[in-house]
């Protein structure tokens, strides 16, 4: 291989307010090895820059390119569509060095070592640059345009509706039999068993009534909702008219709430071992508190609970809820609300804010838990996919996928992670129908590129990959070997940092391009 | 397989402390499935013991090798030059390994990085334990596949003793009890009548109480005629 | 002689943990220009060799900078960047190395506030301990 780099930087964007020197960061560039060509502009993103600087690279013979723009998110894609079209650079070795964000911005007030800062920068980037391999991509075609939904909830149904409308094939798996208006095929009294494949191209096993099928899908959304039963704890035993939140909604529409106190607590199981999400008191324990008090505002209306979580602008109900005259009673597991054992309508709790014991008589108790659907275990068996240590399903990182799970092509939504309102879940199942349409319309998957590698005359098959990725893709091959399941494969690199071995790698992530970057720095002043 | 553990980095540095080249040598074999002796905890081993010399400021130079098996000398032939080039040879293997270079070098002196601790089985990702002791005469027929010689504290054949209790050993209330978890097993396959069946005391000649033990296996064995150049010399 | 600056190594995963890095440099407060960061997917991937071969070739600390633990981009990645980094401070300790020259940190993409209090952490701990080197003075 050639190694040959050109760098490319933008002045406009490096210098942001005069900090840098572009033209010293530019003969530094020029000085370091593999470095064919420093390309130094105005606007890297003009269209007029972009064949200029890309005709620069094919004269000088460049196989990589370093590019120095404003910030990532800022470089036109047309430059690298450029680059890899018409230069005939292969995608994984065009890199960016991001100087505005590591450099000039958090150290604009002094330049001298900002300018320090940035020339080492490159000199680790170009390092890096040199070392890297090029890598391919490869697609593979789905086979349907199919989504699964598990469960015909709101969020289900709210899903399905809007992946129908975007012309994905929708087919809802229910558990009951409860007549429902359904876009696509509604499959009643049915169960999944299990899966095979991955994101685009899944084989479902499914259980519809007596019968097993099977069935080709795209992408997949569960929405099992919660277990809307009836919760079960020292304070229901105590008090055996205590209810869950619907039928408190449902007394409170109808008008039949018995005369006296209403007082909501979060669970039915205080002193349960673990704090869980579906423990939390929640929105609609809220919005009921405020209708309870609304309804009849002489009544005392109590809340007591270890944590709220309430979503979205539901937070400004807090408010409205302390002037209606709602009191809020938090507590912790020390000194959780218990019931008088002579007195059954009388429950003493020690209020944490106020730091002093409260006895409240009541006339009706609620609590707010929904506990998690008991069928998620076999919905994430079936699917793969894991499940919180509350019971729900797990998702993605809150930020960057609030209805994705660590499965790709597999979305989640509504009460099957944690309790609900309608709105919410309704929202919920609209992003994750959104989702998976945006999931299945390329009808391709990629896979490859930086990926995990074995190499396997090191591999002892210890099975200790397998046993750490969360995606499933290391195996133990035919050969008595590790392999890769590329298609599965994230990029994340958790198997090479711990393959005790050190048989496996991860693309463009290896231990050696680590060290040189790492070195590069090193060298380079402080 | 073999479970061993990597002694505390003092112990190693006060070991290799006098010398000045020192090799360090792995294993791709169990003490690397164990998280032990493979090549991640040789290279780590050897950049931390870089780092305590620089801190202390010893002049060391060490090297880190793997080999496939360290208790064969096919392996070992691989690295002889970087053995015999070293001052000390610092072997991560379990002892198998370490005392076979010792062997094939008698005038090297040669230091274990491991403990060599069991003969265990993987639980879970980083939990092992002990499931064998290697007495050379398995019982476990009549135990529903449970050993209670490596499981029991005491080795009871006929077990439980009085300490059980709620299915805890009284040795360590953390470790399950070998007899009741016989006991429970052998209900579950309908053998109870097992537990009545009294063992006889064991012949332990079979195991280390006998002496060293050599295991031959006639078949494979190669005959003086099929062995080739230095071995029929010697 | 100029005056020695503290040489910090950051191991930063391109999830949140660069989020959080992009973040702090839009909240136009400063911090110091004494750490170099290396990207890394996942804090998984970082292995303990990666850190321990940082310190060797100079640099005074260390740190990993990954997702919040259950709010992880790869699901269970910063646990196991964690696992990594706890192994190798207690390799250190062992070899009468201070512990607190490596460390773990997460953080979230929201968390503007986080990178400027973790540069200014490990500088603390740099310009306590300086570089390695015997005890009783001697030069790098």
């Amino acid at each position: 291989m050639k190694r040959k780099i050109q760098v490319v930087i933008c002045r406009v964007c490096s210098q942001g307010v005069p900090v840098l020197d572009v033209d010293k960061l530019a003969k530094a560039a020029s000085e370091a090895p593999y470095v064919c060509s420093v390309v130094t502009v105005d606007y890297a993103c003009q269209s007029k820059t972009i064949s200029s600087i890309v005709e620069d690279a094919k004269t000088k013979g460049a196989d990589r390119v370093l590019v120095v723009p404003c910030s990532k998110n800022d470089v036109s894609p047309s430059l690298f569509q450029a680059y890899v079209r018409r230069g005939k650079i292969n995608e994984f070795l065009i890199e960016t060095v991001d100087l505005t964000n590591e450099v000039i911005l958090p150290h604009r007030e002094d330049p001298a070592r900002a300018q320090e800062k940035a020339e080492t920068r490159l000199a680790a980037a170009v390092a890096r640059l040199a070392a890297l391999e090029p890598l391919e991509k490869h697609e593979e075609p789905m086979r349907t345009k199919n989504l699964v939904v598990v469960g015909a909830g709101v969020a289900g149904l709210e899903a399905a509706q809007v992946a129908a409308g975007h012309g994905l094939h929708t087919i809802l798996i229910e558990k009951t039999d409860r007549p429902l208006k359904a876009p696509g095929v509604l499959l009643s009294k049915s169960r999944l068993v299990r899966t095979k494949g991955h994101g685009g191209n899944f084989e479902l096993v499914i259980q519809a009534g007596e019968k097993q099928e099977t069935l080709e899908c795209a992408a997949i959304v569960v929405a099992s909702g919660g277990d809307w039963s009836e919760g079960k704890g020292p304070l229901t035993k105590a008090c055996k008219d205590a209810m869950p939140l619907f039928r408190l909604k449902d007394s409170v529409d109808n008008g039949t709430l018995p005369s006296g106190p209403v007082v909501i607590v979060d669970t039915p199981d205080p002193k349960g071992s673990t704090m869980k999400a579906q423990d939390f008191a929640w929105d609609d324990a809220l919005d009921l508190a405020m209708s309870t008090k609304k309804a009849s505002p002489e009544r005392d209306v109590t809340l007591i609970f270890q944590e709220m979580r309430v979503s979205g602008l539901s937070e400004l109900t807090y408010r409205e809820a302390a002037q209606l005259g709602i009191r809020f009673i938090r507590y912790d597991k020390k000194n959780p609300p218990t019931i008088d054992k002579k007195d059954l309508k009388r429950l003493t709790v020690r209020d944490l804010a106020q730091d002093e014991v409260v006895s409240l008589r009541f006339g009706t108790l609620s609590y707010a838990s929904v506990p998690a659907n008991p069928d998620n275990i076999e919905i994430a068996d079936a699917l793969r996919i894991p499940i919180a240590l509350d019971g729900g399903i797990r998702r993605g990182s809150m930020q960057r996928g609030p209805v994705t799970t660590p499965r790709p092509g597999i979305f989640v939504c509504g009460s099957a992670m944690f309790p609900k309102t309608e709105s919410v879940a309704r929202a919920e199942g609209k992003a994750a129908g959104v989702l998976a349409t945006q999931f299945v319309a390329p009808g391709t998957v990629e896979y490859g590129g930086a990926v995990a590698k074995v190499t396997p005359e090191k591999c002892s098959a210890c099975l200790t990959c397998v046993r750490t990725c969360p995606y499933e893709a290391p195996f133990i091959g035919a050969a008595g070997k590790a392999e890769i399941r590329e298609q599965l494969c994230q990029g994340c690199g958790m198997c090479a940092g711990i393959c005790p071995s050190k048989a496996i790698e991860i693309h463009n992530y290896t231990d050696e391009q680590l060290s040189i970057e790492t070195e590069a720095y090193l060298r380079g002043g402080f | 397989m073999i479970v061993a553990e990597r002694k505390p980095l003092d112990e190693i540095a006060k070991m290799i402390a006098p010398y000045e080249k020192v090799a360090v040598i792995g294993c791709r074999s169990c003490v690397a499935i164990c998280l032990a002796g493979g090549e991640k905890e040789v290279n780590m081993l050897v950049s931390a013991m870089r780092l305590k010399n620089r801190k202390d400021g010893r002049k060391q130079s060490l090297d880190g090798f793997v080999l496939e098996r360290q208790c064969e000398k096919e392996w070992v032939k691989e690295v002889e030059e970087k053995i015999l080039d070293s001052d000390i040879v610092l072997s991560m293997s379990c002892s198998l390994g370490t005392q076979t270079i010792g062997d094939m070098y008698p005038h090297k002196i040669i230091v274990p990085g491991l403990n060599t601790a069991i003969f265990g089985v993987p639980e879970e990702q980083g939990v092992w334990s002990e499931k064998c002791l290697g007495c050379g005469d398995c019982i476990i027929d009549t135990t529903g596949g449970i050993c209670p010689i490596a499981r029991c504290a005491k080795s009871m054949l006929n077990g439980p003793c009085g300490g059980s209790s709620d299915g805890h050993c009284e040795v360590n209330t953390d470790i399950e009890c070998a007899w009741y978890a016989i006991h429970e097993r052998l209900k579950l396959q309908n053998r109870l009548e097992l537990m009545e069946y009294v063992r006889p005391p064991k012949n332990w000649s079979t195991s280390h109480s006998g002496g060293r033990r050599i295991i031959v296996k006639e078949d494979a064995k190669l005959t003086p005629h099929q062995k080739r150049g230095r071995e029929v010399l010697e | 002689m100029p005056e020695r600056r503290p040489k910090i190594i950051g191991f930063c995963c391109e999830k949140h943990g660069l989020d959080c890095v992009t973040l702090a440099a839009r909240s136009e407060r400063q911090y110091d220009a004494s750490v170099r960061l290396i990207r890394v997917p996942c804090t998984g991937r970082v292995d303990g060799m990666h850190i321990l071969q940082a310190l060797e070739d100079g640099a005074d600390v260390v740190f990993v900078l990954g997702c919040l633990e259950k709010n992880c981009y790869y699901d269970t990645g910063s646990i196991e960047g964690r696992k990594r980094v706890e192994y190798v401070k207690g390799m250190l300790a062992e070899t009468g190395i201070e512990p607190e020259r490596v460390e773990m940190f997460n953080a979230s993409s929201s968390m503007a506030w986080k990178f400027h209090d973790i540069v200014s952490s490990m500088k603390d701990v740099a310009e306590r301990l300086g570089p390695i080197r015997p005890k009783g003075g001697g030069s790098e």
